[in-house]
């Protein structure tokens, strides 16, 4: 018996139980069997356990809002690691860093176990009761959700909660997310989140999209970019540049990266529309007049970008097509990135792109389970409610905005205005720690879900432009704590005290969406005349169900008078720095500052580990006196943090970044106190189109504090350099080179 | 131009003199000794520390797996060559005015052997498996392995310090045969008498014992060479720039000589001042002893211009980058100091006036072995700061107190065994001693009868003309 | 235990390493249908490490906390280096054409200078190509860690198992059982996977088969997002690996590479510190860089 073979054997007579079933042991778990607790000693496995073979049982990450597919090894009852799926669209089974260490959220020492209600331990029946309480007399539009990205049933039974009290507040809230860049597709394209295809293009234009690191979804858009960079579609190897203030793990990446003065990336691809003209480009005449006065030496001023450099990529993307230009974080970072991003689709537009490296997704059959996608204009729409004392009783899942809030928003004093915060949560967070009750919740490894991506990735067939799935999340073993509930299950108890006539059928969750799934056989891919238990054991076991979506189109909606950008800013004198924050793919928003693999995992651009750090420019700092390890004081118009200089060379002169996600109280041991909150210290500026908080307009000013550290990083003495030794990190030169044939 | 030894100390007398030094020391000793215990302590307490904790409390990471644990092993080796270049080397070469010192240099060996193995263990992150380096029948059929310098190490430390103490041991016989029918009864008088083996120097016992002396000294010299060749493939054997050096074996010899000699000059002077050997360990002898130093130390000169030269002219780049990194890098200090130690303080030793000046030869030496404490550590730590690998370079990476603990500790291990054995045993060989006197005393009346008859001749003539 | 035994095993030592003298190994001698490489494309490589991560998770690795890390007692059996343009001279750092990543691990060299150094015959050569590290038999010398030339051996430093925090309840849990979890004092580091090579090895054994190419991949090779990790066995002549080291030129045992390459079909293949002869398993393949932009 092999594991290998195994994985072909036939799952329908058990499975789809997962690992729950193999090492129960009485603690009182009643979701298995109808609500009888089943004791399974090991004398007597089950037949498809072999003691030293492992299972592998299909689910969903819950890492980041990507959803790629993932496998758990399971071995006697417990999960060890993570795998991908081979028949994912998503991730087509491979892994990032940030997914792998979802099994030590799993097993993380810090997880909350218990409902704590005023920090005392009750059990759940007192804590739902206590919700209950709370909530009578209260109305509805006294109440509050703030959660993460949310699908799928969790989200089915979260709208019918809301809906059965009354109130509309829900707030879909994620401190990294494109919003600005939805509402521009939307206008641009007519679909908020496009299939980018990477693998189409020739050329790839980025603006600060780290599609490598943690931009929408990395994993899925590696793949696309090593057929990029093979060329199997484009019969030549591709080629990006890169635009941003600060690199990113996709600008380290780049044939060309260009450091650019912070918002005006906007300019800059207007720029590119004026010089692609002159190389021969079909530019329409309106377009064509509006971008008149955007000439590559005026962009070149404005920019910062040599002009020799604009003329360059033009000639390049006139000369190798389809090309895609991409408008990340960075670009839609300002108070004009609307804008910004607007013009980085124009580009597109006249590049001939939208069809052929924007695709539209098909439209979910079921767009209930669609996901409420997360922004930052939410929290502060939150945030403006609860100091006008709107809210009374609020809720908060997969959001920790104590934390990643501004302090300018004053958001830990607003929070505790509401006289009754409720927090589902796997750690004593900050925002957890401000609240209320604090309600466990069981880890993706041990829950039931439903998840639906945002990104729609399909596989490349005939069928890609109707293809969308939904993914199933299952269980790896019995819950490790018995009082932690998924999240599913406390909704569920939670409609139970409003419309117990609709949903007392059902013991919890998993009974709920057994009964959902096995209701719409026939929509999620089975046959009416399929038996019960076979369609629900192969359908959780596969983790993907193919969805016949509708067909959509994009269009290339853009007129002439959608260009618009504000005029270059002048300096700020008193705060003559920009803060630009960096998402790194393994830190992102800080939600998994508790995982030590990540903390230990060291950044790749600078190799720091455990600790945030601020990125100067070598000359910048050499002015300023600053060495590697000098404690930093960032003070911007909205408050001071300090953290330790690293020089680097990928970021402009007049920018310095910092890694959100750090800065950490409480938590957890791995999180607290480690590296410093640049969320806390970014100026309340808003995005003028969308109300999105504007990530890159905050002016800083840094002095050394007096105190100098050596810098814990991997890189050893003499930084990145090769030290004059042959052959160590070969980097070859060439022009047009096609490797679709090498093998 | 004094003597070496004055001709007419009468045999009693050399007993006497030394066995003085074998009487219940003075408090100073006990307070000396309990000095030296305070130091090892704290050695054996940071080892303890290390063994428990880990090796990291060391300070010793990737790159730098190697610190001042595998230099002062190779320091107190080299040490341990002065026994056997006095012992040995100058009993072939019939070079006699070794005779008084020979002794303490050759307990010294001894000593500074047991003190090297030592940090073998401390070197090791399990030492509690230290026996797997032993060819020991076992189950897995499993052999140490051949083909390593380290093993080489193990076998010849080994076979170095049995055949050291043997050594010792067999020429202090006739000694404590002195000392045995010298001594009142006790624990002394036992112990001699045990140890003495019913000597009774007789001529067939003075024949044997001189065979066997003299085999075990052509056994050993060759050994100790060996030896510290062997010590240094640990380098040379390598493949990390800065100790894959083929001019190793021979300099390691040679430093180890000289670090030998400098410390035989140390010790001289203060076995001289505190048994009051002065009519022994004579300055004539001290001289003598300070000039080969002195020549010892040229040609450990000239090896490091070997090293530095073959650097310069290889096409090797990662080993010109280690002898810049020692030259102008974090190590900077203490190469140059090594140098300075090495090769400018020993002209100090040419400065005839300075050749028996107590205070300033004592100093010298004391710098010479600084020096050669610091080239053994400059061997190691260069090279695992700046290798073949750029990304782990490490120039921040310093021993840790730890560490230095266990390096001060040795030293204070090394000083109790040696005043343990200073007081009781004798640290002067008394029948090389009488038959040094003798045989000098003998040639010097030959030399007179020869001055007296050529002059007697003349005389005679004289006579013989005057009488007729 | 014999003498001949010591002597069959030594004769058996010097004909498995393919050095250049003595041409192809004396596989007549010792035969192994199995050699296991790697073929890693830096042009492939983003530097995400997703790898370095997968290897922690596989291979029972402590995450050794800060100050440990700042004492250069970091664990990464894997570890991404990046290196960066220096076209204005050593140490002056460019970024404008972007950073180069090397995943770094043990090479599995074929003349292993880890493997003549250990002085109690902790790391030997494995029948199927491996530079095997036999954590009970190693005292901790650190002789091998000396002599890598690319310092890709790590070393327990500390006991992990009872150091606070490494593994605190219930995050032993997730241990691999397939391998030990070692103490302080041993020397440990990659073993491309060998708990999954075993398995694959066994799974064939028992069907009566050759081991597939595909049939086992490394945890590095499995989590990486752009597959720019080919494993595989270098013997098998359909092997995604043998293919990709064919075509680069790249032979095992060579320490200069004749490449027989025309000026506009540059073979990208590599090996690092090839001129030290440690015949290293390991194929790296060139970064591109478009010079139109």
């Amino acid at each position: 018996m092999t594991e290998n073979d195994f994985n072909r054997r036939d799952f329908l007579k058990v499975l789809g139980w997962g690992g729950t079933a193999v090492a129960l042991s009485g603690c009182g778990n009643t979701s298995i069997q109808n609500g009888e607790e089943i004791i399974t000693p090991y004398v007597t496995l089950p037949e498809y356990v072999i003691p030293g073979i492992a299972n592998y049982f299909n689910t969903t990450c819950a890492q980041c809002s990507a959803g790629c597919n993932i496998k758990g090894r399971v071995r006697e009852g417990r999960v060890l690691k993570a795998e991908g799926n081979q028949d994912s669209p998503v991730n087509r089974g491979k892994m990032c860093g940030l997914g792998q260490a979802g099994v030590q959220n799993h097993y993380n020492p810090d997880r909350v176990t218990k409902p704590l209600l005023a920090g005392k331990e009750v059990t759940w029946d007192q804590a739902l009761a206590a919700i209950n309480d709370k909530l009578g007399g209260v109305k509805g539009e006294e109440i509050a959700f703030l959660t993460g990205d949310i699908s799928g049933h969790a989200r089915v039974l979260l709208d019918n909660y809301l809906e059965a009290l009354g109130s509309k507040n829900h707030f879909a809230y994620e401190a990294v997310s494109p919003a600005v860049l939805r509402a521009a597709n939307k206008r641009a394209y007519g679909v908020e989140m496009p299939r980018y295809r990477i693998d189409k293009a020739a050329v790839v234009v980025s603006f600060g999209a780290d599609f490598l690191g943690a931009w929408i979804t990395p994993v899925h858009f590696s793949q696309q970019y090593a057929q990029f960079r093979k060329g199997a579609r484009t019969g030549g190897r591709g080629v990006l540049v890169q635009f941003e203030p600060k690199m990113t793990l996709t600008g380290a990446n780049a044939d060309r990266w260009v450091a650019i003065r912070p918002g005006s990336e906007g300019a800059l691809a207007l720029g590119l529309i004026n010089a692609v003209a002159s190389y021969g480009a079909k530019v329409p005449a309106d377009i064509a007049a509006a971008v008149k006065e955007y000439t590559p030496e005026r962009v070149s001023l404005d920019t910062g970008v040599p002009f020799e450099q604009i003329n360059k990529v033009a000639k390049l993307l006139v000369e190798r097509s389809p090309s895609l230009i991409l408008a990340g974080d960075a670009a839609e970072g300002y108070a004009h990135g609307m804008q910004n991003a607007l013009a980085i689709a124009m580009l597109n537009q006249v590049l001939g792109n939208v069809g052929k490296t924007i695709e539209a997704p098909a439209s979910l059959p079921f767009p209930q389970l669609a996901p409420a996608v997360g922004n930052r204009a939410a929290l502060v729409e939150f945030n403006k409610g609860l100091a006008a004392g709107k809210y009374k009783v609020v809720f908060t899942y997969a959001a920790n905005p104590v934390f990643s809030a501004p302090a300018a928003l004053q958001f830990q004093n607003n929070f505790k205005k509401a006289e009754f915060k409720v927090a589902f949560t796997h750690y004593m967070d900050e925002t957890a720690q401000a609240a209320d009750l604090v309600l466990p919740l069981a880890s993706a490894m041990e829950d039931w879900a439903t998840v639906v991506p945002e990104y729609t990735a399909a596989p490349e067939d005939s069928h890609a432009d109707t293809y969308v799935h939904m993914s199933f999340r299952q269980p790896m073993m019995d819950k490790l704590y018995p009082d932690t509930r998924g999240i599913g299950d406390v909704l569920l108890g939670l409609l139970k005290q409003r419309k117990s006539d609709d949903y007392k059928g059902f013991d919890d969750f998993y009974a709920y969406l057994h009964n959902a799934v096995l209701k719409n056989k026939v929509a999620l891919g089975g046959k009416a005349t399929d038996g019960d238990d076979e369609f629900w054991n192969a359908t959780v076991s596969k983790g993907i169900v193919p969805l016949g979506g509708h067909a959509n189109k994009v269009a290339a909606k853009l007129t002439a008078a959608d260009i618009k950008l504000p005029p270059v800013a002048g300096p700020d004198t008193a705060y003559p720095l920009r803060l630009v924050p960096s998402v790194s793919a393994n830190m992102r928003d800080g939600r998994n500052a508790n995982q030590p693999w990540l903390q230990e995992s060291p950044d790749p651009l600078t190799t720091v580990v455990w600790d945030s750090w601020v990125e100067i420019n070598p000359q910048t700092a050499a002015k300023l006196g600053i060495v590697e390890g000098d404690i930093i004081e960032i003070a911007s118009r909205s408050g001071s943090i300090k953290t330790q200089a690293y020089l680097f060379p990928g970021i402009h002169p007049d920018v310095v970044s910092i890694p959100v996600g750090y800065g950490h109280h409480g938590m957890g041991r791995y999180a607290n106190g480690v590296g410093a909150n640049v969320y806390s210290m970014l100026d309340p500026v808003f995005e003028e189109q969308t109300g999105e908080l504007a990530l890159s307009e905050t002016n800083v000013t840094i002095a050394r504090s007096g105190e100098r550290v050596i810098v814990v990083k991997d890189e050893g003495a003499v930084g990145g350099s090769q030290a004059g030794r042959a052959k160590i990190a070969v980097q070859w030169p060439i022009d047009k080179v096609d490797y679709s044939k090498e093998v | 131009m004094t003597k070496d030894i004055r001709e007419d100390i009468a045999w009693a007398k050399i007993n006497q003199d030394v066995l003085k030094s074998l009487q219940t020391p003075r408090p100073a000793y006990w307070v000396i000794l309990f000095v030296a215990f305070c130091v090892f302590s704290v050695g054996l307490g940071c080892e303890i520390y290390q063994y428990n904790m880990g090796m990291g409390v060391s300070n010793l990471d990737n790159p730098h797996a190697w610190g001042l644990y595998i230099a002062s092993f190779i320091f107190w080796i080299g040490m341990s060559h002065s026994g056997t270049l006095l012992s040995a080397i100058l009993h072939i070469m019939h070079a006699d005015w070794r005779k008084p010192i020979y002794r303490f240099a050759e307990a010294m060996t001894t000593f500074s052997l047991i003190t090297a193995a030592m940090f073998v263990a401390v070197h090791l992150g399990r030492v509690w498996q230290i026996y797997y380096a032993l060819p020991y029948p076992n189950e897995r059929w499993a052999w140490p392995n051949w083909q390593s310098p380290l093993l080489w190490d193990a076998m010849a430390v080994f076979t170095y310090l049995s055949s050291s103490i043997i050594f010792l041991y067999v020429g202090m016989i006739p000694d404590l045969a002195i000392c045995r029918d010298n001594m009142q009864s006790g624990w002394r008088k036992k112990l001699y008498t045990l140890m003495a083996l019913g000597w009774e120097g007789t001529d067939r016992q003075w024949r044997n014992f001189r065979m066997t002396y003299l085999t075990v000294a052509c056994f050993l010299i060759p050994l100790a060479v060996s030896v510290h060749s062997i010590v240094s493939t640990d380098f040379s054997v390598s493949q990390q720039p800065g100790m894959h050096v083929t001019s190793f074996p021979p300099y390691f010899v040679a430093g180890a000589l000289y670090s030998g000699c400098a410390a035989i000059i140390s010790l001289f002077i203060i076995l001289r001042y505190v048994f009051k050997f002065e009519e022994y360990m004579t300055l004539p002898i001290l001289r003598k002893v300070v000039r080969l130093t002195f020549a010892i130390a040229m040609v450990w000169t000239y090896l490091n211009c070997v090293e530095f030269a073959a650097t310069w002219y290889s096409h090797d780049e990662a080993e010109k980058a280690v002898l810049i990194q020692k030259a102008i890098g974090p190590y900077a200090p203490f190469f140059w100091t090594m140098i300075f130690c090495g090769s400018v303080v020993p002209f100090a030793m040419m400065v005839k006036k300075w050749q028996t000046n107590i205070p300033i030869m004592f100093a010298v030496s004391l710098l010479l072995n600084l020096g050669m404490f610091l080239e053994r550590w400059m061997i190691v730590s260069p090279t695992l700061s700046h290798d073949y690998w750029p990304w782990q370079f490490d120039h921040d990476q310093w021993p840790s107190m730890i560490q230095w603990g266990i390096v001060f500790g040795s030293f204070g291990f090394f000083v109790i065994l040696f005043m343990v054995f200073c007081k009781v045993f004798p640290s002067v060989s008394m029948y090389e001693v009488k038959e040094m006197v003798y045989h000098r005393s003998l040639q010097s009346k030959k030399a007179e009868a020869e001055a007296a008859a050529a002059e007697g001749l003349v005389g005679e003539e004289l006579a013989v003309k005057g009488a007729n | 235990m014999g003498v001949a035994n010591l002597l069959e095993n030594w004769s058996k030592f010097r004909h498995t390493h393919p050095v250049d003298d003595k041409g192809h190994p004396d596989w007549e001698a010792y035969p192994s249908d199995i050699k296991w490489a790697m073929a890693i494309d830096l042009d492939a490589c983003t530097g995400c490490n997703a790898c370095s991560v997968a290897c922690y998770a596989e291979n029972n690795l402590p995450a050794v906390g800060k100050e440990k890390y700042g004492h250069g007692h970091a664990m990464h059996w894997m570890r991404i280096e990046r290196y960066w343009g220096e076209d204005a001279g050593v140490g002056q750092f460019n970024a404008d054409e972007g950073a180069r990543f090397l995943p770094m691990l043990c090479q599995q060299c074929e003349a292993a200078p880890c493997e003549t150094v250990c002085p109690v015959g902790a790391t030997n050569h494995t029948e199927d190509g491996l530079n095997s590290q036999i954590y009970n038999r190693c005292i901790g010398s650190r002789y091998c860690l000396v002599n890598c030339p690319y310092k890709v051996r790590y070393f327990n430093w500390y006991d992990y198992p009872t150091t606070q925090d490494v593994w605190p309840s219930p995050m032993e849990q997730q241990l691999n059982p397939d391998l030990t979890v070692r103490g302080k004092g041993v020397m440990e580091k990659c073993t491309f996977c060998k708990q999954r090579t075993y398995m694959a090895r066994n799974s064939a054994k028992t069907e009566g088969r050759p081991v597939r190419d595909g049939d086992v991949m490394t945890a590095c090779q499995e989590a990486c997002p752009t597959g720019a990790i080919h494993f595989g066995n270098l013997f098998d002549p359909e092997s995604q690996v043998a293919k990709m080291w064919k075509t680069q030129q790249v032979e095992l045992d060579k320490d200069k590479q004749a490449k027989d390459e025309s000026s506009d079909n540059r073979l990208r293949g590599y090996r690092v510190l090839e001129y030290l002869r440690p015949y290293p398993s390991v194929m790296y393949m060139e970064r591109v860089r478009e010079t139109a932009v």
